[in-house]
């Protein structure tokens, strides 16, 4: 196999006989390669080099997987981590910067090689200015490199962590907002509670109310626009920092030194011990074990790893389906009486740009009977309309009786229940008849739902007529008053009994009831419920911990290191657990 | 009747058990640790379990639905859950006193205090369902959304144990913010035993590297478990958000209407969601991580209690009846 130290050297040889054009990956790949088998001056000189050759110092990456053991490295906690080398002159300072591993190149002590190709005057005091307007200088290609540059560093700021929580901060702060602030009254209203005489907190009136959007948070430019960004967020995390991490925890890497192993969170070793059967037993565990002659690697839950983008797209996938949902959805109520019928085109209004009607809409929905469960202390237990659908030629198409929480669906058009009121009352006077007598809804305070409907005596014609007065609170029973307002009798609908007042017989046929019915189109469901699938799954994932664990046979002693990225409590326990198992060498096997 | 008396019979014994059982923490913190006592308040905590548990099929048996259909019914459900989060390490083989049971006691059996006092005497009777609550989606949305609060109340109450200690210094600050917490919230309780704890350390040892030592240790168990409870807790959260929007599709028409509960429901996520990304991230220190969970725990609260409160939207049921 080739080392990185050979292949360095065949490189360079290349590039500075100038047959290899500075091709910025390969070299990137070359660093992290001799950065990561531990050279120090090697890949600092091919950075040099690489800047001799007009490239961008902020394009030179390395990829560290282990921290330099004399300290002027400064390596974060992950075993493995991508950063980018930057030149400056300043030594021995601290150079972890922003989550960013910034190894400094030390420029002030002797390093033997020379600096000729820069026009600099003192090379050993060479700053990261300096290098900048060099770079700048050589050549007005620059710009076309700083415009190809752009997305990646819109991607780098989006990526961030930081950012994406203040995102997220500013989502909740919101939505609160939202829900202290009414939503959706008359500007008047706004203009009363939030007066600019006496401001709230001294400086939130209604102009900020109003000129922001906050009347309609959840359909505010501000709100969306977060919404949006917060999605771009998501977006750059998966492809920056999720996919790499993926990247990395894939590598099996043994671990070669007993120092290595003792550097993890959970360490131990085991005298008189073999790590085979260290292996059995963290296989017989559920770990996926891999054994290269005296060095073990064992992993577990490497779903847990990934679950966390499958939760980011998932949540992509909700906020897709809403936009859908938000920009091509069709929604109607209606309330119909008993017996009548409606075509279901003429009630659904389209939302947004993309609603387009379907050769559905034409159906035609007829209410074949309306009705009321009710619990045995007389509230209403539950609503039912029987619905029947028609399609152009007059065939029944579907019938369904439908009730809250159980909707009717027909060809991507759901029928729900959601409301009722009394449409009529039917009545024989004086076995005469039958009439309608139109029920109106009254007003009053509360939930609680009043019908009321009257009916004439006498001269109908004088400005003060009279007659007699019906009220109902759901379809189980009249209340009627008499002329005078005096209370009568209650009679239930169907009872056929008559009820006398003042000398005239009345007898209550039955109480049309009309349904209250949602109609709604929503193209965006489908692919919100598979969002919210996926993001339950992946959450559920989620809470699965990858664990690794390293072993070494150092003589008879087993050194055992490991880690674990979620379940820290559980994780030394249960090692602890397994290594009780592993079985101690005979003293035998010792000797010979 | 005879269900009704049940219910009274259990709820009076489960609540004693209780006091015994926070007795005894208390004699353990006090006093001395005394392994018999506290293995017997263990075995306590799972009679008052299965009492809670009778609670609750009793009710079930006795209306026919789901017990989860007002604030009786469902503070009584998150007492259960705070006794069944309590028992989960006890399966899971962490046989040895951790941190944890001092949340999830005390938090269960102030919750009962609360539902069962005079306060809310008239709610005690199980209502009808309104048509709208019919459904099979009542037993999975309500039942998660319960055990998310539990689950991510112990996690933040844990996290305001770590600011504590981490924020407590000095040693004389630490008595005196002892009999303070007694006084200002009950619910501080777990507090008072981590400063002793640390108290009895401190008496048991004079040097300050083995205090630190201990002191660090007792942070970083803090930090773990508070982390893996609210990541649990979360878990139950989102699967609860999104099956009531499945159910709000079914019922209302539309998955998500930007009701203050469900939008009080997204931003408890939304918080919570941002505490998981900054444990991400090494840099950003515990105490910062603790500082937000801290917060959520008044968030929590604010979507429990403090939206029906102000009665409004479509949550309206299920709560203190305003007449």
């Amino acid at each position: 196999m080739e080392t990185p130290t050979r292949r360095w050297r065949c490189l360079r040889n290349l590039v500075v006989l100038g047959a290899c054009p500075p091709n910025v990956r390969s070299y990137n790949a070359m660093i992290s390669g001799l950065w990561n088998s531990g050279e120090r001056m090697k890949p600092l000189m091919m950075v040099l080099d690489m800047v001799n050759k007009g490239v961008d110092p902020d394009e030179i990456t390395y990829n560290a997987t282990r921290s330099d053991s004399n300290g002027s490295v400064v390596a974060p906690h992950n075993s493995s981590t991508t950063g980018k080398i930057v030149l400056t002159g300043k030594a021995h300072e601290q150079s972890f910067v922003n989550g960013v591993l910034k190894p400094y190149i030390d420029l002030s002590s002797p390093i033997p090689f020379t600096l000729h190709s820069f026009n600099s005057s003192s090379p050993t005091h060479l700053q990261h200015e300096d290098v900048e307007t060099l770079v700048e200088k050589s050549d007005s290609v620059q710009l076309l490199k700083l415009l190809k540059k752009v997305p990646k560093r819109v991607l780098g700021v989006l990526s961030n962590l930081s950012l994406a929580i203040g995102e997220m901060g500013s989502v909740a702060a919101l939505m609160a907002l939202g829900t202290v602030i009414e939503q959706g009254e008359t500007p008047d209203f706004y203009f009363e509670k939030y007066p600019e005489e006496n401001p709230v907190f001294g400086f939130f009136t209604w102009r900020w109310v109003l000129g922001l959007g906050f009347d309609h948070m959840f359909s505010s430019p501000i709100f969306l626009g977060l919404l949006v960004l917060l999605a771009a967020s998501l977006m750059a995390c998966t492809y920056m920092t999720q996919i790499p991490l993926v990247k990395v925890a894939r590598r099996w890497n043994y671990l070669n030194t007993s120092e290595s192993i003792r550097k993890q969170e959970f360490n131990d070793s085991l005298p008189r011990a073999s790590v085979r059967d260290l292996g059995v037993i963290l296989m017989g565990a559920g770990y996926e074990v891999f054994l290269k002659g005296p060095s073990l690697y064992a992993f577990k839950g490497l779903a847990g790893r990934f679950a966390p983008i499958g939760v980011h797209l998932a949540m992509l996938l909700i906020m897709a389906g809403g936009t859908l949902s938000a920009t091509g959805s069709f929604r109607g109520s209606v309330t119909v009486p008993q017996g009548l019928n409606f075509v279901m085109g003429d009630v659904l209004n389209p939302i947004g740009f993309l609603s387009t009607p379907t050769q559905d809409f034409n159906t035609e929905v007829h209410v074949n009977r309306f009705y009321m469960d009710y619990y045995d202390s007389g509230e209403v237990s539950q609503f039912h309309t029987d619905l029947s659908l028609f399609d152009l030629n007059g065939k029944e198409v579907t019938r369904k009786t439908i009730s809250v929480n159980d909707p009717l669906r027909y060809g991507g058009i759901t029928i729900y229940q959601t409301d009722w009121s009394i449409s009529a009352l039917q009545i024989l006077r004086d076995d005469e008849g039958p009439f309608n007598l139109p029920m109106a809804p009254l007003k009053l305070s509360g939930d609680k739902k009043l019908f009321g409907t009257f009916l004439p005596v006498g001269n109908t014609d004088s400005p003060t007529v009279k007659g007699i007065s019906m009220l109902a609170r759901d379809l189980q029973s009249i209340v009627l008053y008499d002329q005078e307002g005096k209370f009568v009798g209650i009679r239930r609908p169907n009872s056929k009994l008559p009820i006398d007042i003042n000398g005239m017989k009345i007898i209550i046929l039955d109480a049309i009831g009309s349904t209250g019915l949602d109609l709604k189109t929503d193209p965006g469901v489908p692919i919100v419920y598979a969002g919210f699938g996926s993001l339950m799954l992946t959450t559920c994932i989620s809470f699965l911990s990858h664990s690794q664990v390293w072993a070494l046979q150092d003589g008879t002693t087993v050194v055992v290191g490991g880690k674990s990225n979620r379940a820290k409590i559980e994780f030394p326990e249960e090692m602890n657990r397994l290594l009780d198992r592993v079985p101690e060498l005979a003293q035998i096997s010792q000797t010979k | 009747m005879i269900f009704s008396t049940l219910e009274h019979i259990l709820t009076h014994i489960s609540f004693s058990i209780v006091s015994i059982v926070i007795t005894i923490f208390f004699m353990t913190l006090f006093v001395h640790e005394i392994v018999g006592l506290y293995n017997s308040s263990e075995r306590a905590m799972i009679v008052t379990l299965f009492c809670i548990t009778g609670i609750l099929v009793t009710r079930w048996i006795d209306s026919g639905h789901f017990p989860l259909s007002n604030l009786y019914e469902s503070l009584m459900f998150l007492s259960w859950s705070f006794s069944i989060i309590h028992m989960v390490p006890k399966i899971r083989n962490h046989k040895k006193k951790n941190l944890f049971s001092a949340i999830t006691a005390p938090s269960a059996i102030f919750t009962q205090g609360f539902v069962t006092s005079g306060l809310l005497t008239e709610m005690h009777q199980s209502t009808i369902l309104v048509p709208a609550l019919q459904s099979q989606w009542l037993m999975m949305h309500v039942s998660m959304m319960v055990l998310s609060y539990a689950a991510l109340l112990c996690g933040s109450l844990l996290s305001v144990a770590l600011l504590v200690i981490t924020f407590r210094k000095n040693m004389e600050i630490f008595c005196q913010s002892d009999s303070l917490s007694f006084l200002i919230r009950p619910i501080f309780f777990d507090k008072i035993q981590y400063v002793n704890e640390k108290n009895n350390v401190l008496r048991n040892t004079c040097f300050l590297s083995v205090q630190n030592y201990h002191r660090y240790q007792l942070i970083q168990q803090l930090d773990r478990w508070s982390c893996r409870v609210i990541s649990l807790g979360f878990l139950f959260l989102t699967i609860g958000i999104l099956s009531g929007a499945v159910w709000a599709n079914e019922a209302w028409g539309s998955y998500w209407n930007w009701d203050p509960k469900e939008t009080w429901a997204f931003i408890t996520w939304t918080i919570f969601a941002i505490y998981l990304h900054t444990r991400t991230n090494n840099n950003w220190g515990s105490k910062n991580s603790a500082i937000l969970a801290s917060t959520g725990f008044l968030i929590i609260w604010i979507c429990y209690f403090g939206v029906n409160l102000l009665g409004i939207g479509l949550h309206s049921y299920g709560s203190f009846t305003l007449n």
